[in-house]
């Protein structure tokens, strides 16, 4: 793949005239293809993350979905050395962003996107080097010369020593899901992550054992852990890198029975006469009794809503306006005991016609707008697929290891239609 | 007089503005310069940071040349790097300066750090200047053959990098055949930068490399250990390739299945692609349904990546299913739209669903299409009523189903979604001829909200069609001709007059009035040649011989087609070839297959509805009337001997 030129714009793109001309032929930024045909022959190929567009030009025939993947891992990237990805903070940061992709990219082809390898070539700035380095005159990173790692271990460099050695897992889980009004599950969807903090000292050879392997079906690894293992053993075994990694992601494949909910939200949508009332209602689902933490409820409202009210008991609620007005209701907690969590909001609309409403003036009409809440929740300590670490093995090192598990679900696309 | 005065003042101020500013600039770049030559190494080092922050910004900084090549001996990586990227940046407008580098650099490549060896010779590849291949020579054969991978792999990249330069330097130094010998390296790392160091030859134009057996096994090992970007190029290189033997295929297939699983979805894909062309050369019928079953999880879970990744994903699926219907049959519910989804995602997901759908799963896809018919984005809504009519046509079993959806939003007035059900279900009825009339019951009862053209020339089709079973025809028709001027769209006319012509013939005495005043208005008032045409064509067809006009009015029409899910077998086969690249993706006439799948689909919406086959937009086109004009040109004698 040969990607030619690769930009970093703001959503306006003064910078790349194409691009600005290419916006305003889509009604929105978030609306638009990622892949389309620029001036003179070339090939577009954007994603958008956050305040800032990463736009990368070729012109060949190559797969789209390579820059695409690119791009994500630029970002990733970046955003592990600079934190927080904004104009100002890659403007201020410029020579690292320089030295990554100098280090990802070499003439066009793609060398690198894994984190791992690139602490190993590119020094991560941090706060204190630089003030030192400019309050003594002395320049740290010279003596802390990063050097290249080319042992069989590609991800992880000889003579590491920690003073305690400790192993952290996080099982972190995402549901996807649609959920009608009435109750039932549309689609369901659950995917994780299984994160790993990895502060070991010399060569360890770990192997993690799962109560339910085979409930994944389909899972990729970090180049770490050893493929004919899992295919034979159903085990994970791996050499870590050092730090955080993330070790595989996987797909769970849940049958009818086991799709939990650990939120349940019904909604209904009423109209009478020109007010439009949206009631949602929340009740803890099955969780094993956990506490629901970071709840919040998204819901959109029609372009021409106004004088919005709205009404809850417990929580906090806001209303914004970006480009339609939306209901943001917020809970810190929802204890298993909780009942009758309920959100009442009120609007009328701009240019409904009294008319159209005709002899079912409750039937919920397309004109009300507002059709779906988006939910957003953690719960600790639960796991929705079910997954367990059963057992995490040390070999070839002697130390005691300190290991440490935790679970987490969270709500993917958690979405509810009116 | 004053005004030019002003004008002559602001003309001075913009001089010293002018001036001031340049004098700031200068001053700038005078501060830089100084700071360069400070004996300070943490000065001079701000001073190449912002030497290059003002690079990137576009400023011109070439003039600091020399002092900043002043600091090119020094032991810290970061600024040797800077300066480098500075280097790259100017060498093109100054070769002769970069001369005065070549030293700093011939050193570096000999440095004890691999980490600085590699840098040193990458920057001489990158710089593309003719002037320093005479230095670049030496450095690099020792490069290609260090004991350190890292500084290999870089090493056989910049032998790309040469050959684009200089293609007999890079021959008779051997340096090709370095590479090339380079594939059997231990290291993975260096033997998928040598691939894709040949590969990038070959696309300049160079016969440098054809796979051999012997080393697509050695690939195919490689493989399994290398980083993601090392597996593409790998994963790439042997799409090239064809197979001796069936033996082979199967080998080569079931050694890349563990690719599927990847994190990235760009692995997953080429593997797909690759998995489907040497499928081809597989015959056992147990192999092709393993690797089927083995590709669906994957990219199952590419949807469920960002959406940009969905998108390509989506259309890449597209086309797989069009030589794979049942591939993902089971999975319908995971291509439901999520209502935040980017537009873009959402009809791509929606020309799957339809797609995927079987009649055993087509009951729960209308009730969800339904859901999208009631959403805001009119767009949206009216690809997810096309997409209900798609399916109606496709199942009979389901029609039922879809008109009864369809009905319900026609039933909730919602402007636009409601002209467009009316058209589908217009079509919906001309599939399936003398079935489901009582739908054009709910048509009539909401006559009065159907005002888009299209909608409007599909009701009076109706109309005419099943006079039969509509209570009041005659005075819907009635107020129809009243009207008849006031319509803007010629094919509102030519409905309401083909309406009032079929309802004449199957009800003479009723409606003969109606029909006289319908033609006398049409043939005499319109504006519109052709109404004026097909209404006088009528007159004298039904004054001459009304047995002959039934014959062609009220002829058995050619049945509307359901959508043929198929492309040309051999379109298809090239498509499938080109699975995932941007031809295919974007479908634009880059290449000569691209163009005719374009013109095969009818491509609404910038190519986004594109799959919609060729018998679909027929139909559509073939909606609103149309058909009768079919019915009377079939028979031309007819007409003529009158």
């Amino acid at each position: 793949m040969s990607l030619e030129s690769l930009f970093i714009l703001n959503t306006a793109g003064y910078v790349a005239p194409a691009f600005a001309r290419y916006l305003s032929s889509v009604p929105s930024l978030a609306d638009a293809e990622p892949v389309w045909s620029g001036p003179q022959d070339t090939i577009c190929i954007h994603i958008q993350r956050k305040e800032l567009v990463y736009l990368g030009i070729v012109s060949e025939e190559v797969p789209p979905i390579e820059i695409l993947e690119f791009l994500d891992g630029v970002v990733q990237a970046l955003s592990e050395y600079i934190g927080q990805l904004s104009e100002l903070t890659i403007k201020e940061n410029f020579v690292t962003v320089y030295q990554l992709l100098s280090e990802m990219v070499d003439s066009g082809s793609v060398v690198t996107t894994d984190t791992t390898v690139l602490r190993g070539l590119v020094p991560v700035p941090s706060l204190v080097n630089r003030v030192i380095e400019n309050v003594s005159g002395i320049g740290l990173g010279s003596e802390k010369r990063p050097n290249v790692n080319t042992s069989a271990t590609p991800w992880r460099r000889q003579g590491i020593r920690h003073t305690t050695n400790e192993f952290f897992v996080d099982i972190v889980e995402r549901i996807d899901t649609i959920v009608d009004s009435s109750g039932s599950i549309i689609s369901y969807d659950v995917s994780g992550d299984i994160s790993c903090k990895s502060r070991l000292s010399g060569m360890p050879d770990l192997t993690m054992v799962l109560n339910r392997p085979d409930i994944m079906d389909d899972v990729a690894f970090h180049p770490c852990v050893r493929r004919r293992k899992w295919d034979e053993e159903r085990t994970i075994g791996f050499v870590p890198p050092d730090g955080q990694f993330k070790l595989a992601s996987f797909h769970a494949a849940m049958d009818t029975s086991s799709k939990v909910l650990p939120l349940h939200v019904r909604a209904l949508s009423t109209r009478k006469d020109n007010i439009y009332t949206v009631e949602v209602m929340l009740e803890p689902g099955q969780c094993n009794g956990r506490t629901i933490e970071k709840v919040s409820v998204k819901v959109p409202l029609p372009q021409q809503a106004y004088n919005i009210g709205v009404q809850c008991k417990a929580g906090t609620h806001a209303v914004t306006n970006a480009r339609s007005p939306q209901v943001e209701w917020s809970l810190k907690t929802v204890k298993s005991a909780d009942r009758g969590l309920r959100l009442v909001i009120q609007y009328l609309l701009r240019g409904a016609s009294a008319g159209s409403s005709g002899k079912g003036s409750t039937a919920p009409s397309a004109e009300q707008g507002a059709l779906a809440a988006f939910i957003d929740f953690e719960v600790a300590g639960f796991s929705a697929s079910s997954i367990k670490v059963d057992a995490l093995r040390l070999l070839r090192e002697s130390y005691k290891l300190f290991k440490g598990v935790r679970y987490v679900t969270t709500a993917g696309s958690y979405q509810v239609r009116f | 007089m004053m005004n030019a005065a002003i004008q002559s003042h602001l003309a001075q101020l913009q001089i010293v503005k002018a001036k001031v500013l340049a004098a700031l600039r200068k001053g700038e770049n005078y501060e830089l310069k100084t700071e360069l030559n400070s004996e300070y190494k943490e000065r001079r080092k701000e001073a190449v940071r912002r030497v290059i922050a003002n690079m990137t910004v576009g400023k011109d900084v070439s003039g600091l040349f020399t002092d900043v090549l002043k600091n090119m001996h020094t032991d810290d990586l970061e600024i040797k790097k800077l300066i480098y990227l500075y280097l790259i940046n100017y060498a093109k407008t100054q070769p002769d300066l970069v001369i005065l580098a070549i030293n700093t650099f011939v050193k570096d490549a000999e440095d004890s750090n691999p980490l600085i060896r590699a840098l040193a010779i990458r920057t001489m590849g990158c710089l593309h200047v003719q002037e320093v291949l005479d230095y670049l020579s030496d450095p690099l054969r020792k490069c290609l053959r260090d004991s350190s991978p890292y500084v290999r792999k870089t090493a056989v990249m910049c032998v790309a990098k040469v050959y684009d330069l200089n293609r007999e330097v890079a021959e008779e130094n051997g340096f090709v055949d370095a590479v090339r010998e380079a594939l059997g390296d231990a290291n993975t790392m260096v033997v998928s930068n040598a691939v894709s160091a040949l590969a990038e030859m070959n696309s300049m134009g160079g016969r440098v490399w054809q796979l051999e057996p012997q080393t697509v096994g050695r690939l195919l090992t490689a493989v399994n250990e290398c980083v993601e970007w090392g597996q593409i190029a790998i994963l790439e290189a042997l799409i090239e390739y064809e197979p001796r033997d069936e033996k082979e295929a199967e080998n080569i297939c079931e050694r890349l299945l563990p690719r599927l699983q990847h994190a990235n979805g760009s692995v997953v894909l080429c593997t797909v692609r690759l998995l489907l062309r040497y499928g081809r050369y597989v015959k056992r019928a147990d192999l092709l349904a393993q690797f089927s079953k083995k590709m669906v999880p994957p990219l199952i879970t590419l949807l469920s990546s960002e959406p940009e990744i969905q998108f390509v994903a989506l259309r890449n699926i597209n086309i797989i299913l069009q030589q794979r219907p049942r591939l993902l049959s089971k999975e319908i519910r995971v291509f439901f739209c999520k209502y935040n989804d980017p537009i873009y995602v959402k009809f791509e997901k929606v020309d799957v669903l339809v797609r995927i759908c079987s009649e055993r799963n087509a009951d729960p896809l209308l009730a969800e299409l339904k859901e999208y018919a009631k959403e805001v984005d009119v767009d949206f809504v009216e690809c997810a009523v096309r997409a209900i009519g798609r399916l109606a046509m496709r199942f009979e079993a389901a029609a039922e189903r879809a008109i009864a959806v369809l009905e319900e939003l026609i039933q909730m007035k919602v402007d636009y979604s409601l002209q467009i059900s009316v058209v589908v279900l217009c079509d919906i009825l001309r599939r399936y001829p003398g079935k489901h009339e009582s739908a054009v019951t709910t048509l009539c009862d909401h006559a009065d909200h159907i005002n888009a053209p299209s909608a409007r020339a599909a009701y009076l089709w109706a109309l005419g069609e099943y006079s039969e079973h509509v209570r009041n025809v005659a005075g819907l028709l009635g107020a129809g001709v009243d009207s008849l001027l006031e319509e803007e769209d010629a094919v509102v006319q030519l409905a309401l007059v083909n309406a009032c012509v079929k309802y004449f013939l199957k009800q003479p005495q009723a409606a003969q009035a109606l029909v006289l005043r319908a033609l006398q208005t049409a043939s005499e008032k319109c504006a519109d040649p052709d109404v004026r045409d097909r209404a006088y064509v009528y007159w004298r067809l039904l004054s001459a011989d009304p047995n002959a006009a039934r014959a062609v009015v009220l002829t058995e029409k050619p049945p509307v087609r359901p959508e043929s899910n198929s492309l040309p077998e051999g379109l298809l086969e090239e498509l499938i070839g080109e699975l995932g690249c941007v031809s295919s993706v974007i479908q634009q006439p880059a290449k000569q297959f691209v163009y005719a799948y374009g013109e095969h689909a009818g491509v609404p919406r910038g190519g986004a509805d594109a799959a919609i086959s060729a018998a679909d937009s027929e139909a559509q086109a073939t909606s609103s009337g149309n058909i009768e004009t079919a019915a009377i040109e079939g028979e031309p004698e007819l007409l003529i001997s009158f």
